[in-house]
């Protein structure tokens, strides 16, 4: 017995140790943002970006509310769009027999793997083409083409996962092919789409490269965006109290919009866990 | 009503498929297909073409043949900077995989179970959950050159410096790594630990009647279920660091010097900072074709035909 409490100890001082600089961090976070370090006293002078515009190190930016509600626009963009075209596709994917398929199925692996981030240089060009720098629909489209392969391969996951003897007894019941998938396997792969949501809304939120590339208007940035260019402009943070002011105020949601939503982490099989 | 006729419509040769229903899946996967069309073959097929083009701010490529691939191979920057993809890309993928490894066989086979086990993996979530931008501030805190920087103070509380230590320019890319490491962990982790929790509690239970030793159920039990999983993240990581570029854009951005400059990050600054698009290109063409070589080992580790399941009906 005691050898066996021995080790339980070091397993949970190794761990400890492991931990420490993470727990370091997050009080880090909070005491950088409310804690004047020079004179030892807490107080909430950095968040008053609430009230005014920033201005940072020569670089002015607008106030954040209208920021705020980019990002939710933004974010929530992107999960519909993620959604509606994922659902469908993973269900052809999962169900349906056409023509192709087999390639179709090769290329989406071949493409969930491959880092689409290589092919920004001309990517960027047609944009510029379509016209499409510096407006929503472009960062929209580049955003989500890039995650829809891995959005799709865990919808399929979930379809393979309905037994097929459902949708035969919708369709034997009268349903149309159509109507058994509307209404009787979409319910079944909640779950799913709850889980694609998920990622897609993190996903979203924490974008900022697409916006440091194709967005130069200020006043259209997201959060992430608007922190990004903050981060990025001096090699060095000259005001960690205000960066850390609104990096908490942006991160404090999405921990809390994770905390209830961790269980999807763990449900799905995000491909190559299990031999299949 | 016209899947009954299907069903012995399937087995006999006669049974044509109408148009209608022909044409019915591709509805489905149109938008999937429109997109992936435009944003991704287009683009793959464009940084081909633009790579034989010295298409430059001025906007008027012109073709110049292989001109830009000769310059790349003979560009003095390039040693520096394959060296340190290797270097980033070799050991993040190292230490992250050991970390994974480690943590997920102590909380899923020492703790399992135990509350401390969820506080842990909760806590090296939370590295990956935070946003990058809001992430990399702490190291820059942490790693501040001034005075005002943790790790300075602390040396200097002690005594053990007597002036701040400029740590992006000595080991600038210690930090990226130690950075990129930190918050991917989590994924591997993730990935090994739902591998770990799988074996049955029997297993575990007849070692321990057999008078194994922790070292064998380790070795024996645990590390071939996760052989796997183990594969599929080597790649996967792998792929990820000599591809993308964001922690190191936000941390150093390449410098000091080009110091912590892998690649793809050169392709991305003589694209967009230097405006020489075509050599960018060419750059990135270089990292497309290094990570088609992975992908593919990674299609060919993976049996194919085996991931994808043929559907069991016609339509």
């Amino acid at each position: 017995m005691s050898t066996r409490t021995l080790k339980q100890l070091l397993v949970h001082t190794y761990l400890t140790l492991f931990t420490l600089p993470i727990i370091a961090m997050i009080v880090w976070y909070f005491l950088a943002a409310t804690l004047n370090f020079t004179t030892g006293q807490f107080s909430f002078e950095n968040f008053s970006f609430f009230r005014e515009p920033v201005e940072y190190a020569g670089v002015e930016l607008p106030l954040i509310w209208p920021i705020v509600l980019n990002t939710l626009v933004y974010s929530f963009l992107i999960v519909f769009l993620e959604v509606f075209i994922s659902v469908p596709t993973a269900y052809a994917f999962s169900r349906l027999d056409f023509k192709g398929k087999n390639a179709a199925m090769k290329f989406l692996f071949l493409m969930r793997s491959f880092p689409g981030i290589t092919l920004i240089i001309a990517t960027f060009f047609i944009l510029v083409q379509m016209h499409l720098v510096n407006t929503y629909l472009g960062v929209l489209l580049v955003a989500v083409t890039g995650s829809l392969p891995g959005r799709v391969y865990i919808m399929k996951g979930f379809f393979d996962e309905v037994p097929w003897d459902i949708e035969w007894a919708a369709m034997v019941d009268g349903c149309t092919r159509y109507g058994a998938f509307k209404k009787v396997l979409v319910p079944f792969v909640l779950p799913g789409i709850g889980a694609i949501s998920v990622f897609s809304f993190l996903g979203a939120y924490g974008e900022w490269f697409l916006f440091k590339l194709l967005i130069f208007n200020d006043d259209m940035l997201t959060l992430a965006g608007y922190l990004a260019r903050l981060v990025t402009k001096e090699d060095q943070i000259l005001n960690y109290g205000l960066i850390t002011a609104i990096g908490l105020f942006y991160t404090l949601p999405i921990i809390v919009f994770y905390i209830f939503t961790q269980k999807v982490f763990m449900k799905v099989n995000l491909g190559g866990a299990k031999q299949v | 009503m016209d899947h009954l006729t299907d069903r012995p419509a399937a087995v006999g040769p006669a049974y044509r498929k109408p148009f209608k229903k022909k044409i019915y899946p591709y509805l489905f996967i149109m938008p999937f297909a429109a997109l992936v069309l435009v944003f991704f073959v287009l683009p793959a097929l464009a940084t081909v073409a633009m790579s034989f083009t010295d298409l430059n701010a001025s906007m008027k490529p012109k073709f110049v043949g292989l001109e830009n691939f000769k310059r790349v191979f003979a560009d003095y920057n390039l040693p520096d900077i394959l060296r340190n993809t290797a270097i980033f890309a070799v050991l993040s993928l190292a230490i992250s995989l050991l970390f994974a490894l480690v943590i997920s066989v102590a909380t899923q086979y020492f703790l399992k179970g135990k509350i401390a086990a969820v506080v842990y993996r909760v806590l090296w979530l939370i590295p990956s959950i935070i946003p990058a931008v809001v992430y990399v501030t702490f190291w820059k805190y942490l790693f501040d050159p001034t005075e005002g920087g943790l790790v300075n103070r602390i040396l200097l509380q002690f005594g053990l410096e007597s002036d701040p230590v400029s740590w992006f320019s000595k080991a600038a890319m210690a930090i990226v790594i130690l950075a990129t490491v930190v918050s991917t962990i989590s994924g591997g982790m993730i990935l090994l630990s739902a591998a770990i929790n799988s074996i049955p509690e029997d297993l575990y239970k007849a070692a321990k009647v057999d008078g194994a030793s922790e070292k064998s159920v380790i070795l024996k039990i645990i590390m071939p279920t996760l052989k796997w999983p183990l594969m599929y993240i080597t790649i996967s990581e792998l792929i990820g660091f000599v591809s993308s570029y964001f922690f190191i854009m936000l941390l150093t951005n390449g410098g000091p010097m080009r110091d912590t400059t892998t690649l793809s990050l050169y392709a991305y600054q003589q694209a967009f900072n230097l405006k020489y698009y075509g050599y960018g290109a060419a750059v990135s063409l270089i990292v497309v074709a290094i990570s088609f070589v992975l992908t593919l080992l990674f299609l060919r580790l993976f049996d194919f035909d085996e991931m994808i399941k043929p559907s069991r009906i016609e339509d």
